[in-house]
């Protein structure tokens, strides 16, 4: 079972901040808690199957010219470099 | 001007003279203008439509070379990117984004003289299934404006049924091409994975989610894979079909095709209406000749949590760019610390997105990974082998798109876990990679039933036959605009 203060340090390690806190996170309790159905699976012994895709396949590994300066396409920017906030001390 | 006709019919229409792309796409826009005020399928208009048309007219006088759209008009889900265009995935955070390139499925249309009459609605991010989660608003089923049309493609679904384009791009991750397909008696398609390149899509759950049309008719549908299918360097989980002709053969039949009836998709929470539906549709197929049988699938029953697991995990890594620095809306970056400027930010996502981040952020933590994460990844890998013995037996499997009736605006938003359950039936075909589409089958006090046929891996050009032997057993009533 999750705990709120599990739900509530996980917001903020994904810098969320939401209002109707109680509501919230009442909501994404519920959604969690259904997911315990997995549990009944028994998929214990499973294997995890993952595609492979061959380094043959894939695209080289060159630069392809982008006419557009994206970093203009920016809110905030300065010469080449991205602005962003201070990080806290 | 007939704006109900199918896109190959357009297509033969504009070939041989008969109606102009000008008039047609002029005529559309029209459409749009006014019934969107109502439904609310479109999120911005290309207001060029009508002169890139009037281009494609001037081609097709002066013998050049035209592309096999002929100026047929799209809409397209706005989580698709068109150069220099607004491409919003219904979110605040990216309203004002305007698109540095086109989509790979939007290069390939551009070449075939496609004409995108406008962006439509989603849920934001394409999280939903009935575009209530639009920053933007929800778009209304134009069988039933108290009802929803479905999503997350929504606004793709009701502007192909509300004649406001003749073709439409959704996406699909978990059913939102061929839910909203349902909900509004269109034809919905997810292929196989890697049958359309993603380059251009705004990521979800890159591991499941496909872009796919949705049209009027299953040969419309077959058309636009011709279109838009096929390997694609810009994304390396594309497979080479060889261009495979998806409309050639299509009147194949499906006599002798042995038919697997899913029975934990018929089960508890169906509604009687779709059962109904569902057991005509078995009795018409039989009739062609295909050979029908109930099979079991022990894992759909955690398919729903497995898929919610997993897509949650992928968007929280994916929706982590939306941080006000590389993506999103304008505020001054003066007086704020580095998390809490990102904190503030991220309040311009809705609540559903929000919800899904945290979830993403639990499951596959440290800790909680085992019970969760790598559990429903274990599901996902047994759901895949028993759908790959299913198909040893079967070339198809069928059940209903959704197992309940559209309903209202409203009705299940604030019930997350009551929304999740009417993916039960669409989800598999992701979690496994296999094609699946929606047909419209029936209208149950005047609304929209589809049936749901899957076939393995690469076996779309069959689907699409099956699908189009199925269509042709029933006629449906008009949409009531």
């Amino acid at each position: 079972m999750v705990t709120e203060e599990e739900l509530e340090h996980v917001s903020k390690l994904m810098r969320i901040d939401v209002d109707d806190h109680k509501e919230f996170i009442e909501k994404v309790h519920a959604m969690i808690d259904y997911f315990d159905i997995l549990d009944s699976a028994g998929v214990e012994s499973e294997e995890i199957s993952m595609p492979e895709i061959s380094l043959s396949n894939l695209r080289k590994d060159e630069y392809i010219p982008f006419d557009d300066k994206l970093i203009e396409k920016l809110n905030h920017y300065k010469g080449t470099y991205v602005r962003a906030p201070k990080m806290s001390s | 001007m007939n704006l109900k006709i199918s896109a190959l019919d357009y297509i033969q229409e504009v070939k041989i003279g008969n109606i102009s792309a000008e008039d047609f796409v002029a005529k559309t826009l029209e459409q749009i203008h006014n019934e969107d005020d109502k439904l609310h399928a479109f999120l911005s208009v290309n207001e060029k439509a009508v002169d890139q048309a009037r281009d494609i007219d001037k081609k097709i006088k002066s013998g050049e070379k035209v592309g096999d759209c002929f100026g047929m008009p799209i809409s397209i889900k706005d989580n698709l990117c068109i150069k220099d265009s607004k491409t919003t995935c219904a979110s605040k955070m990216l309203e004002n984004f305007i698109a540095p390139y086109d989509a790979t499925v939007i290069r390939k249309l551009k070449q075939q003289d496609a004409i995108f009459v406008g962006k439509v609605n989603m849920d934001e991010f394409a999280m939903g299934l009935t575009t209530e989660f639009s920053a933007f608003g929800p778009s209304k089923n134009p069988w039933n404006n108290d009802c929803v049309p479905g999503g997350s493609s929504g606004g793709s679904a009701v502007s192909v049924s509300a004649f406001e384009c003749v073709a439409s791009l959704g996406s699909d991750t978990g059913g939102s091409v061929r839910n909203p397909a349902s909900f509004c008696s269109a034809v919905g398609f997810k292929p196989t994975y890697g049958l359309i390149s993603r380059f251009g899509l705004i990521s979800y759950a890159n591991s499941i989610e496909q872009i796919g049309p949705l049209t009027r008719t299953v040969k419309d549908t077959a058309f636009m894979l011709n279109m838009i299918s096929g390997i694609d360097p810009n994304d390396n989980t594309t497979i080479d079909n060889k261009n495979e002709d998806y409309l050639s053969g299509i009147d194949s039949g499906i006599e002798g095709k042995k038919i697997g009836i899913i029975k934990e998709m018929i089960g508890e929470g169906i509604d009687p209406a779709v059962l109904s539906a569902t057991k005509d549709a078995i009795s018409k197929l039989e009739s062609l000749g295909a050979i029908c049988e109930e099979i079991s699938l022990d894992m759909v029953k955690y398919s729903v949590a497995a898929y919610y697991t997993i897509t949650a995990t992928e968007a929280g890594s994916n929706l982590a760019r939306y941080d006000n620095i590389r993506y999103g809306y304008d505020f001054p970056l003066e007086g704020y610390e580095f998390n809490s400027y990102i904190s503030k930010a991220r309040r311009n996502f809705g609540p559903e997105v929000t919800r899904r981040m945290i979830i993403g952020g639990f499951v596959p933590s440290s800790g909680q990974a085992g019970k969760y994460f790598l559990k429903a990844l274990k599901v996902k890998s047994k759901l895949t082998n028993e759908i790959n013995d299913a198909f040893k037996r079967f070339d198809l499997l069928l059940s209903p798109t959704v197992p309940v009736l559209p309903f209202k605006l409203g009705e299940k938003i604030d019930d997350p876990v009551s929304l999740f359950l009417v993916d039960i039936n669409t989800v598999t075909a992701n979690l496994t990679e296999k094609p699946a589409i929606s047909v419209p089958f029936a209208i149950s006090n005047g609304l929209p039933i589809g049936i749901q046929l899957m076939a393995d891996t690469l076996q779309d050009k069959q689907l699409l036959q099956a699908a189009y032997a199925l269509e042709q057993t029933v006629r449906l009533p008009e949409v009531p605009l």
